[in-house]
């Protein structure tokens, strides 16, 4: 139970400021990216035909994605953004999984990652809102039932962004700490095992799916 | 044994945590189940749609749970912050 919050922080100072720095959430996510590349590199290398148990893994991913995102938008806008939508659900996906694993941690469980992931679909969807509709329509959507609701748009984009990382973090978090507390409970038996197939792998890939599906829903209704 | 300020407020807090958290799971739990039993209508009425109903079942649901979500955010900060 001791270690239930302890974050190990490396601070270093810089100009009279203080910069943070949370290692083993910066070396989770570097497991996270080299495994996700030797996934796509393991998946890409042998192609044929008839595809082989890794290819067939990474063609899952990138059909379910690709089709989603044409529901969503249209098939040429589809064809830009399902390799961001699909990508980002892999990235959440594996970083959710890895806490399955002794010794590590998700990195979803740390409010800098999920808070910078929301802040990207964020800057996405409203770059994509920007160059489809062009800067008078975009603007123009701000003002739309009557002009003096500008302030309440505003503010709805910007609660979009505290929501969706909230979200994946309260999820992730709070099961770290139930399976935890569950654990030094019950002295470590029996129930442990289970709690963490809910918990990190059962909420883990619905979490992961529905962060995405906010990101391509945000990215939508920037669209039209 | 006289009780000091701060346990004062460390009762309050971990009082503070349990009430966030139990009053704020209602919503969600009303909120979740409305939203699986309209879907289990629909699917009981349209059962060749079930895959893009489940789906957007699941993603109403995390949304309508996020309230909850802040709610166990705010204990949490309670209970380890305060």
């Amino acid at each position: 139970m001791e270690d239930l919050g302890v974050i190990h922080q490396l601070i270093v100072p810089l100009f009279g400021y203080e910069m943070t720095f949370n290692l083993e959430v910066i070396a989770w996510t570097w497991i996270v990216i080299i495994g996700l590349l030797i996934f796509g590199y393991l998946a890409k290398r042998n192609r044929s035909i008839v595809p082989g148990n890794l290819q067939n893994l990474g063609e899952l991913f990138i059909n379910q994605f690709y089709e989603l995102t044409e529901d969503a938008l249209d098939r040429r806008l589809a064809r830009k953004y399902a390799p961001l939508i699909c990508a980002l659900f892999m990235f959440l996906l594996f970083c959710n999984f890895l806490g399955v694993f002794p010794h590590l941690g998700e990195p979803t469980s740390d409010l800098n990652t999920t808070l910078s992931m929301g802040i990207m679909g964020f800057v996405i969807a409203h770059y994509v809102g920007i160059r489809e509709k062009g800067i008078k329509a975009y603007i123009k959507g701000y003002f739309e039932p009557i002009f003096f609701m500008m302030p309440l748009n505003v503010i709805g984009e910007l609660s979009k962004v505290i929501s969706i990382s909230f979200r994946l973090f309260g999820n992730i978090m709070g099961g770290d700490i139930i399976v935890l507390v569950v654990s030094y409970l019950t002295f470590s038996l029996i129930l442990p095992p289970f709690l963490i197939g809910f918990f990190f792998i059962f909420i883990g890939a619905i979490q992961a799916f529905v962060f995405t599906m906010l990101t391509l829903v945000y990215i939508a209704v920037q669209v039209k | 044994m006289p009780i000091e300020g701060a346990e004062i407020v460390k009762a309050a807090s971990l009082l503070g945590a349990g009430l966030a958290m139990g009053l704020g799971a209602i919503g969600p739990g009303i909120g979740e189940g409305l939203v699986g039993a309209k879907a289990c209508e629909a699917i009981g009425r349209n059962p060749g749609e079930a895959g893009l109903l489940t789906r957007t079942m699941l993603v109403g649901q995390a949304v309508s749970e996020s309230t909850g979500i802040y709610s166990l955010v705010v204990a949490l900060l309670l209970l380890f912050v305060v």
